[in-house]
Parts: structure tokens; C-alpha cells; sequence
């Protein structure tokens, strides 16, 4: 009785299957879409609206965090170290407020600007460890070069001298998938850039 | 009777029910998969290449096999059958193997000009259902029997099936993060950008012609548009700071993505030239990667306005922004399902990263994945599959499994690590 229930199924639904479609035979021709070259690029920019975000560096110096492991190593080839005459400043994890001793690099660095290259313009890159989705780290990165370039501006630097960049996770300065490494990473570089 | 009568309904208007979310598996009736023999192609005339025919008899088992919907097998018996049409006594000893459907093909190749038909029978009823002939090239082999594998399911399930289409991607293969394309099935990777500079986040146009990505090549992280058949890379949106995460709407009409020209990244619209951007956020938190939802009318995305990366859902305008997970502390890239009830993301735990998939209105948070990291999910057309990149223990590509989570296989060949796939439609 089972096996004539299948049997009988199996006739019905194909009957039902067969109902919507018949044999129809369809030639299909070979055709490369071409997609005609549009227009120029826009560089238009839509009025800049000014954010009050906070930039004032928070007292507290957070703790390192180790909660987050990851089985993964990072791809990108390590940059190659950049000729900088400043230091670099470290993060914690997931965070781009200034640590106490990034401020102090930082106090470091303003002087060295002020008094030793005047009216030099200097790029800061903001970097991540590899943990966390590339994107997010991208938006981190430049929250962290922002933090440091804020930073600079209330020691005196000239806000027209500083320009800022992110490279989330895609430029490590180490490899390695531990607290070593990934300390290593989350960091602020300054470059002098024509 | 009341379990006969509803397999009975499923049968007879899986239209109907293919038109509700989700997909419906075709089983047979009771417990047995429905079981599909795929027979070697024959040759006709003075055809060449051999290996044609195990092509297309692998194209069309494995991707009948991802479906779920049946279980295929590659298999020839010795019949009496010439020719495409079969008598009633061709078909017994397919049923005496226990096959409920047969797949039967027959292709000329005369140097490059490629003729392949298909015929796809029901067994059990010795009667045809579909067929297909398809005119081309020798190298559109694979993609025909795509193509007719999307007529089986079309066939199966009332809704046809997303086999013919291709997942862009980034590696590293060369040093520099390059946007490759390949099939599906991770056959024909075909290099595009070639700018060795950093290349993130492709996104297919609904056409599935274009792609767009973000670049470094001009050095601050810039959002183009390229055809996949030229080799132009068309500036977008080159905005001060962070031009990221771009994602076409599905009219094609507009581009979400996240700019962080006003201080920190904002989600905005933009015309598909780049021209007259549309804010839609305003926090000084980290907004960023937009997934439009089926209809263009809400879009989903990432914000650490809470603190730590959540999804939040918003109207297309900007207007009502509900938070959408709720589990977590570190949920990401989002992208909404092709029928609109679904949304996949991933999660970072203390294990790495996984795929989930939550109802749109924040119930049925389903863990998909739970092996290594798995990142940037991605959904085919028709909403059966979902592509993701993972690195798992032993080996790291991209992969593609049911909705559900089930049928977890790599389809990147080789092993490769590759990031952030983004399926095209069909």
C-alpha cells in the first residue's frame, strides 16, 4: 500500500509538473552586453556639514583587550616602514581615544612639527589589528587618525598642515595573530607628504 | 490522507508557494529525494572534445545536487534510444535504477560554433517536460548547462533557479588585493582590476554588467564603477576621506554606500554617476554598510551608535531607524534577502566571525556557520544560496550553502584566502 501511495504520488506530481510546461525549444544567441562608457567622475561635493564629535582625549587609559581570538592571519604584505621622523602612536582594541602615552607621543611629535618643520604638511594614517570586518576597521581607522589629528590642532599644529587616512586592516606593520601583533597594529603613523 | 492531500497541494502549485518567503524543497512523496539521472551528452556528427561531455553532465549534477531539491547522479545506461526522443521502452531502465527524472543532451561543436539541446523527462510518466536548445560558442558550455539547470528547478519548484551567474571577489594571489570574477560555481576566474593598490568591496549592478568597488588606486579610498566587459574604471564618488561599502539599489538607479566627508562615516544615496547625494544619517557614530532591501524601500546597515557594530534598519529616506540585532556585542555585514524576510550577516564571537540570518522584524536570529571565520555573506537571485568568504581549519575560499545553512561546499578552486563575494544577479 506504501509503495503504491509513492508510485501514485510520484504520477500525480509529475502530471502536475508536466501541466505547466511543454516542450518548447528556444535559441539562444550569444550576445556580450556592452555597456557604453558613462560619464566623467563627479567631484562635486555636497556642503560639508560640521560634526561636534567629541575629540577631547578621554583620561582613562583602557586595559588590553584579549577577549577577541582569531584563527586568521592577515594577508596584506607588511607595509613597508615609512620614513617618518615621528613616532607612532598605539590604540586599544576596538577604540580610538588617546592613551596617555599616545598623548605624550603626540605632545613629542607637535613640537617636533612646530619647531622643527614649519608649515610641513603631514599625513596621519590610521590603521587596525586584523580582528574585526574590514570595513568597520576602515571607519575605525580614520576615527583613530582623526582622534590624533585633533589632538595636534589643539597643541597648535595648523588644522591646514594635517590630512588624515585610513587603512582599516590592509596595511599591518607585523604579521602574527596575537596580542603582540595585533598591538603593533592599531597605531597612527606620520608621514611628511608633499 | 491529510499528509497525502498536502503533498499532494505541494505538488500541484509549488508556484504558489514559491511565490511566499523562502524557498520550498521538493521532496518525494513520504521520505525518498526525488532522484535525477544526468546521461552523458552525445556527440553529433564530427564533434570534437571529449571532455565537453563530462562537463556538462558535472555542471548539471553538481549544481542540481546544491539545490537540495533533488539528488543528482551522472550516470549512462546502455539504452536502445538514438536521438532525443525516447519510446516508452527507453525509460524502463531508467526507472529500474531508481530515477525519477532523466536529463539528455546532445551537442555538435564544429571548431568554435557550439548547438547543445537538452531534454529533461519524467520517468515514472515516459513523458517530456522540458527542453532547451542553446546556439554559441565552444566556451559557452558551461553557461548553457547552467542555464538549463535553472530550467530544472523552474521545472521542480515553479521558480527558476540562479545557476547562470557569477561572484565577484578580492585575493590577494598577487600581493595586491585585486576584484576577480569567476562563475558560481568557481569555474572561469577572470582577473579585473589590475591597479596593484587595494581593491575592497565589489557589489554587482542589478544588470549584473557592472560592478562597484572600492579603490586606493588614486590613494584615498574612492568609490568606482566599471563594466565587466571594459577595462574603464569610472570614478563615482572620490568625496574627502572614506568613500566605502557601496551597494546598488535594485532598480540600479541609485548607490547606498557610507562617506565620511562630514567627520565620520554617514550613510548616503547617490545617483550612479555620483551626482546628487542624499544623507540619510546623522550621528556621530560609525555608519556604514548599506543593504538595500528588495523593494528599495528600507535599508538596512551597520552602526556603532550603541557602542558596538549592530544592524539597524531604516526607510530609504533615513527615516525610522529601528535596531535590528539584539544578540552579540560585533553583528556587520548585512545583506537583505531576495525576498525581503531575511537578512544575513555576520557575527564576531570570541571564535571568529559567522554567518547568520535574521527575520526582518528580529525574531529567528539563526546561526548558519560555526567553523573558523566566515564573513561578508552574500545572496544569490534567487534566494536559495548564500556566498560567503571562510577560513576554516585546513582550508579558506570562498563557499556557498543553502539558506538554511545546510550544504556548506567551497567553490573557489585551490586555497586560497579570498574576501568579500558579491553575487550577481541572474
Amino acid at each position: 500500500m506504501r509503495k503504491n501511495t509513492v508510485m501514485l504520488l510520484s504520477v500525480i506530481s509529475m502530471a502536475a509538473l508536466l501541466a505547466g510546461g511543454c516542450a518548447n525549444k528556444e535559441a539562444v544567441k550569444k550576445e556580450e552586453a556592452v555597456v557604453p562608457v558613462v560619464s566623467a567622475p563627479k567631484a562635486e561635493e555636497a556642503k560639508p556639514v560640521e560634526q561636534a564629535k567629541t575629540a577631547e582625549p578621554v583620561k582613562e587609559v583602557q586595559p588590553a583587550q584579549s577577549e577577541v581570538v582569531s584563527a586568521s592571519t592577515a594577508q596584506t604584505p607588511v607595509q613597508a616602514p615609512a620614513e617618518s621622523m615621528f613616532e607612532t602612536i598605539y590604540f586599544d582594541f576596538d577604540k580610538s581615544d588617546l592613551r596617555q602615552d599616545a598623548r605624550d607621543v603626540l605632545s613629542k611629535n607637535a613640537e617636533a612639527i612646530l619647531k622643527s618643520m614649519p608649515g610641513a604638511k603631514i599625513q596621519i594614517a590610521g590603521h587596525c589589528d586584523e580582528r574585526g570586518s574590514a570595513e568597520y576597521n576602515l571607519a575605525l581607522g580614520e576615527r583613530r587618525a582623526k582622534s590624533a589629528q585633533k589632538y595636534l590642532i589643539t597643541l597648535g599644529v595648523k588644522a591646514e598642515d594635517l590630512s588624515v587616512i585610513s587603512y582599516g586592516k590592509e596595511k599591518p606593520a607585523v604579521l602574527g595573530d596575537d596580542e603582540a601583533a595585533w598591538a603593533k597594529n592599531r597605531r597612527d603613523e606620520f608621514v611628511v607628504v608633499k | 490522507m491529510k499528509i497525502f492531500l498536502l503533498i499532494l497541494f505541494l505538488f500541484v502549485f509549488p508556484s504558489i508557494l514559491s511565490a511566499q518567503s523562502g524557498y520550498i524543497e521538493v521532496t518525494a512523496p513520504v521520505n525518498r529525494q526525488l532522484k535525477l539521472a544526468v546521461d552523458s551528452p552525445r556527440p553529433l556528427g564530427a564533434s570534437t572534445g571529449s571532455e565537453s561531455s563530462t562537463q556538462v553532465a558535472d555542471v548539471i549534477t553538481f549544481d542540481m545536487n546544491m539545490s537540495g531539491a533533488v539528488a543528482a547522479e551522472s550516470r549512462s545506461l546502455q539504452t536502445a534510444a538514438k536521438g532525443m526522443s525516447l519510446a516508452d521502452a527507453d525509460f524502463v531502465p531508467w526507472q529500474t535504477a531508481g530515477f525519477d527524472m532523466l536529463v539528455r543532451s546532445e551537442y555538435s561543436l564544429n571548431g568554435n560554433q557550439l548547438t547543445i539541446e537538452f531534454h529533461l523527462f519524467d520517468v515514472i510518466n515516459r513523458k517530456l517536460i522540458t527542453a532547451k536548445r542553446y546556439l554559441g560558442k565552444a566556451k559557452d558550455l558551461r553557461r548553457f548547462s547552467h542555464s538549463f539547470a535553472d530550467e530544472i528547478l523552474l521545472a521542480m519548484t515553479g521558480e527558476r533557479g540562479a545557476f547562470a551567474t557569477r561572484i565577484a571577489y578580492v585575493s590577494a594571489q598577487t600581493g595586491n588585493k585585486e576584484i576577480y570574477v569567476m562563475d558560481w560555481d568557481g569555474h572561469n576566474p577572470l582577473p579585473l582590476t589590475k591597479n596593484r593598490s587595494i581593491n575592497m568591496n565589489p557589489d554587482f549592478s542589478p544588470d549584473g554588467r557592472e560592478i562597484i568597488f572600492t579603490s586606493y588606486k588614486r590613494g584615498n579610498p574612492d568609490l568606482y564603477r566599471r563594466a565587466l566587459s571594459s577595462t574603464a574604471e569610472i570614478a563615482v564618488s572620490a568625496r574627502k576621506w572614506l568613500n566605502i561599502t557601496g551597494n546598488w539599489s535594485p532598480d540600479g538607479s541609485r548607490i547606498a554606500l557610507a562617506l565620511s566627508k562630514d567627520g565620520d562615516a554617514e550613510i548616503y544615496t547617490l545617483a550612479r554617476d555620483g551626482s546628487h547625494p542624499r544623507r540619510l544619517t546623522v550621528n556621530p557614530a560609525l555608519d556604514l554598510y548599506p543593504a538595500w532591501s528588495p523593494d528599495g524601500k528600507q535599508i538596512a546597515f551597520v552602526s556603532d551608535r550603541l557602542g558596538k557594530p549592530q544592524i539597524f534598519i531604516m526607510n530609504a529616506d533615513g527615516g525610522a531607524v529601528r535596531r535590528l540585532t539584539t544578540s552579540g556585542s560585533y553583528n556587520v555585514n548585512p545583506r537583505w534577502s531576495p525576498k525581503g524576510d531575511k537578512i544575513a550577516y555576520s557575527r564576531m564571537t570570541a571564535g571568529g566571525f559567522n554567518i547568520f540570518t535574521i527575520a526582518t522584524d528580529g525574531t529567528s536570529d539563526n546561526q548558519l556557520t560555526s567553523v573558523g571565520n566566515n564573513e561578508n555573506p552574500s545572496w544569490s537571485e534567487d534566494g536559495r544560496f548564500i556566498c560567503f568568504s571562510s577560513k576554516r581549519s585546513g582550508s579558506s575560499g570562498i563557499y556557498v550553502m543553502r539558506a538554511d545553512g545546510s550544504g556548506q561546499t567551497k567553490v573557489s578552486k585551490g586555497n586560497r584566502v579570498y574576501f568579500q563575494p558579491s553575487w550577481s544577479a541572474r
